[in-house]
């Protein structure tokens, strides 16, 4: 068939949909829905798994040494924090850090603070207590070398906490922009410390808000290790130990943990572990929507093979007369057959558009149904994901228009001129 | 002068239920071109049957067809599609012009089929013949009974076609619009050297072919001629 044909076909096609607008655009709507949910959740998928990997990514670490427990508490814990924080004794750092595989290590000691006395926010009870993080930034900023100070309007002047310093704390980006702290600012906290009844209330200066990086370090409050320690009175304990190693494979890893694992006290979890780990919570949830999507997608097709067929059944006269002036069975078949495909192809487009526009409400939607442990965009639709379902859409579409088609070129001209007369 | 359309013993014969229903049972029959044969007869008689097997839409279940000098039997759809190409033009009572098309696309419908782009001057000149040069950008849902006819007639014309087969072309027309289109039919084939079949019910329509044939139960009950040389 030339160019020529082909299109000239096209303009038919379109123009027989074009003649029952409603009933066209309601097909469209539905493969637009099916390949709208289909495309969200393979943005979803993407979105997620890169947000794990950058997340992952920029703790910094390859490995981390943290007390045994539960795994998946220790991969959330590193992401977002937690509360049921367990403790590791803190020679556990001498220890390792003479391991002759390790490249690089810095301790952290994690504790639960409650916010107070500021004065300025106090709308949200969950939102009453911040992480504070105890760490040590000379080996610190080597594993996050991206952590930079915040110049901007008030923030000017940021610094680290001076060694030895008790009073002095770093903001993340969030964490200030919530408390509307400034550098300079005071920064009050109730601390419990580990035994005591009653909580002990700080003051702390803000010496330094840190740049934005998309992490859970924008929400964190950053103090010195020793006096982070020394306020949660647990003087010889660690939380974590952020580990790289000189040379970082499987094996190299397996060796390292066999080697640590021996100690009674504590877990070494590998960053693609807890990638794992937090891939399959959402896992079995992600399965389930791609199985309602895929009903959805045949669903969808099932309605365009029954609309196309009306159709067909509506014009049997025309289809008649086409063949009386000349059409062959195949040409027949080809403008049923475009039909089909025009449809799919709108849909997918409609439904592709609809899934980018609406990237940010499905983000909102699972974020408000669960909370997935990481920071950053979790949707991401990107060009190949909309390639894609455009591609199995219209593919899908080949072989719906397949019937519709096939009844169609198969109408015997007498047969048909007499029915489309009478109807 | 040869026959375009042969037909010799034409029989079409259908299978309902038990029952052998013959709608056509031995006819035999010659189309030369330039003549207006008129196909009379009660409805049942197997006029549109008749029309069917002469115009390729349909084969005989016994008998020899000739078309264009192509024997037509045992042909299959494709086949018979390739022998009414450029040789055959259709006319039906329904008109059947697609209501998405303008006149202009309408008209140029066969050529789509045949490979072959649109062709502006021809079509002007097509819809000159049937009188709606003015017509040519409107929609068919913007034309009469009788010009929707004229434009079906237009179509037929669009691929010069030896043998035009007309169905009841009037059957849905007021008689002034009926008249126009037969008058537009017997001049065609006088100016056009167009062989045109026509079935009617108007009897009086049919009387003014150059040939009549009248059927009765699948057979010719009578032949006579208005133009003696062609008859």
């Amino acid at each position: 068939m030339s160019a020529y044909t082909l299109s000239r076909y096209a303009s038919l096609a379109v123009k027989n949909l074009r003649r029952r607008a409603i009933r066209t655009a309601l097909t469209v709507a539905g493969v637009g829905l099916a390949v709208m949910v289909a495309v969200s959740l393979a943005g979803f998928m993407l979105g997620y798994r890169g947000a794990i990997d950058r997340s992952i990514d920029m703790l910094g670490f390859q490995v981390m040494i943290m007390a045994k427990g539960c795994p998946y508490e220790a991969a959330t814990m590193m992401l977002k924090g937690g509360t049921g924080l367990l403790y590791l004794p803190s020679d556990t750092y001498e220890k390792v850090k003479r391991d002759s595989d390790v490249d690089s290590i810095t301790p952290v000691f994690v504790g639960v603070a409650q916010k107070e006395g500021s004065g300025i926010r106090d709308d949200a009870q969950e939102a009453a207590f911040t992480v504070i993080s105890g760490v040590e930034p000379s080996s610190f900023l080597v594993m996050k070398p991206w952590l930079k100070m915040n110049e901007g309007p008030g923030y000017a002047g940021g610094r680290w906490f001076a060694p030895g310093t008790t009073d002095e704390i770093v903001l993340g980006f969030e964490a200030a922009e919530y408390e509307q702290r400034k550098v300079g600012d005071a920064f009050y906290a109730s601390i419990q410390p580990a035994g005591k009844p009653d909580s002990v209330r700080h003051e702390f200066k803000v010496v330094g808000v840190l740049d934005r990086t998309g992490t859970q370090d924008d929400g964190t409050v950053f103090m010195p290790i020793d006096a982070a320690r020394k306020a949660f009175n647990r003087p010889n304990q660690l939380t974590i130990l952020g580990i790289k190693l000189k040379a970082f494979d499987s094996f190299k890893l397996r060796e390292f943990e066999n080697r640590w694992l021996k100690l009674p006290e504590v877990q070494v979890v590998g960053l693609q572990q807890v990638k794992n780990t937090l891939v399959g919570l959402v896992g079995t949830a992600q399965t389930m929507i791609a199985a309602v999507a895929v009903i959805a997608v045949l669903v969808a097709l099932l309605g365009v093979v029954n609309a196309v067929l009306m159709s067909v059944y509506e014009r049997t006269g025309e289809i008649g007369i086409m063949k009386a002036l000349g059409a062959r069975r195949g040409d027949i078949f080809e403008l049923i057959w475009l039909e089909t495909l025009f449809v799919c192809f709108a849909g997918a487009v409609a439904g592709s558009a609809a899934a980018v526009v609406g990237s940010g409400l499905v983000e909102a939607a699972i974020r408000g149904l669960a909370d997935l442990g990481v920071s950053g965009s979790i949707v991401r639709i990107t060009p190949s994901v909309v390639g894609g379902a455009v591609g199995a859409s219209v593919l899908l579409g080949f072989f719906a228009g397949l019937y519709p088609a096939w009844r169609a070129s198969s109408m015997r001209p007498v047969e048909s001129i007499r029915e489309g007369a009478s109807s | 002068m040869n026959a375009i359309i042969e037909g010799r013993g034409l029989k079409r014969h259908y299978r309902r239920g038990a029952e052998t229903v013959k709608a056509l049972d031995g006819v035999d029959i010659a189309i030369r071109p330039g003549e207006l044969v008129s196909i009379l007869g009660p409805s049942g008689s197997g006029k549109t049957t008749l029309i069917n097997l002469l115009s390729g839409l349909d084969a005989p279940t016994e008998g020899s067809l000739t078309i264009n000098g192509r024997a037509v039997g045992g042909m299959s759809e494709d086949e018979l599609v390739e022998v009414r190409r450029g040789v055959l033009g259709f006319v039906f009572q329904q008109f059947l012009l697609l209501p998405t098309l303008t006149v202009t696309e309408n008209v140029e419908l066969p050529l789509t089929f045949l490979g072959r782009r649109s062709e502006p001057a021809r079509t002007r000149e097509v819809l000159s013949w049937v009188g709606l040069g003015d017509r040519s950008g409107h929609l068919p849902s913007e034309l009469s009974g009788g010009q929707m006819q004229r434009v079906a007639i237009a179509r037929a014309l669009m691929v010069e076609p030896r043998v035009l087969v007309a169905d009841e072309p009037t059957g849905n027309l007021d008689s002034k619009a009926g008249r126009a289109v037969l008058e537009l039919l017997k001049r065609l084939a006088k100016e056009k050297n167009l062989a045109v079949i026509l079935t009617t019910h108007n009897t009086a329509f049919g009387y003014e072919a150059d040939r009549i044939i009248t059927l009765e139960d699948g057979r010719v009950r009578k032949e006579e001629g208005r133009r003696p040389d062609v008859v």
